[in-house]
């Protein structure tokens, strides 16, 4: 029987982030999640923090409460995200700045604090969450996109500084998963980018848990600095 | 989180010299990094990481060492014991 791990997830209110807390307390790990709302998991391995994961303070007070109840935190996924569909002359400058708070800052935020109990305890795996929508350079998705291109460029350069320590830093680049975040967008936009993929369909919450147990496998451990989409896309 | 301990300059000195290697612990003000330290970059990392999670557990406070405000300072608090010990006395102290 393998040992429960300690999963903290980014974003487990609803979509891929619920999706993904769901199949880890499913294979029995212990899920610290949280989201800007209350719990909307309720499971008795299932811890939930509501948060800005843009605000450090709640970050750090978070990832300490996770080391102290738990000891360690063998797994980070940072799936927390937002998006807005525009033009990139029609984009406020204050949705650009949440955009990026919440994407890349709070990414940054977590990966750091978390990597400082990873590196205390020699080992750990980190998957951050980028898009098809950057290697594919969507139209309308200007900010989103850029935002996960810097989330894959501190993915790769985080690795490379915590090579040694025994902590993989990792992305996984999801296709449109049906969730909120896609709701809005028309039909035929969707159609176009799905156009795009190798394999023309939309993804599914189990492609991507697939991505991140690859990640997290102990297999895995000489696998660091990459970024892999999903659907056939290429970066 | 355990109750906190009183803040005092030994105690927090304590605690910095005792997440520094063996061979680091030798005079009055020991040098922890840049010339002469005990650490470089990676081993920097590693006892600020150690050492945060130390003073959350004595203190009871979720500090972030490497703030803003050491890294502009022109003379880094992380240079030797006495410096990080008032620095981080500051940090308790706010």
């Amino acid at each position: 029987m393998k040992a429960a791990r300690v999963v903290l997830i980014t974003g487990t209110s609803r979509g891929i982030g619920r999706g993904l807390a769901e199949h880890f307390l499913d294979a029995g790990d212990t899920v610290c999640g949280c989201s800007r709302s209350p719990a909307s998991l309720a499971h008795p391995c299932y811890e939930h923090f509501e948060l800005e994961i843009a605000d450090e303070k709640a970050v750090v007070a978070m990832v300490r409460e996770v080391v102290r109840r738990h000891g360690r935190i063998d797994a980070l996924l940072n799936n927390a995200g937002i998006a807005a569909m525009n033009h990139a002359l029609l984009t406020p400058a204050s949705v650009a700045q949440q955009i990026m708070a919440t994407n890349f800052h709070g990414t940054f935020l977590f990966c750091r604090e978390a990597a400082k109990a990873m590196v205390r305890a020699k080992g750990g795996r980190i998957v951050n969450f980028t898009t098809v929508a950057t290697p594919l350079r969507l139209e309308g998705e200007a900010l989103y996109a850029a935002s996960k291109a810097a989330v894959e460029s501190f993915t790769q350069v985080l690795a490379r500084e915590l090579g040694a320590t025994g902590v993989t830093v990792n992305a996984v680049g999801p296709t449109p998963v049906p969730t909120d975040l896609i709701k809005n967008v028309p039909a035929a936009k969707m159609e176009a980018l799905l156009g795009r993929q190798a394999i023309r369909r939309l993804g599914t919450v189990a492609d991507v848990v697939n991505v991140v147990e690859f990640f997290l496998s102990p297999c895995s451990e000489f696998v660091t600095g990459q970024v892999l989409y999903l659907g056939g896309v290429n970066g | 989180m355990p109750p906190a301990q009183p803040v005092s300059s030994d105690s927090i000195r304590r605690l910095i010299v005792d997440l520094l290697p063996d061979t680091a612990r030798t005079g009055d003000n020991p040098v922890i990094f840049g010339a002469g330290g005990a650490l470089d970059s990676l081993g920097l990392v590693n006892f600020l990481a150690d050492l945060e999670y130390r003073l959350s557990e004595v203190y009871g406070r979720d500090l972030v060492l490497a703030s803003e405000r050491a890294m502009s300072r022109s003379r880094s608090p992380f240079r030797d014991v006495d410096t990080l010990t008032a620095y981080i006395l500051e940090l308790l102290g706010e």
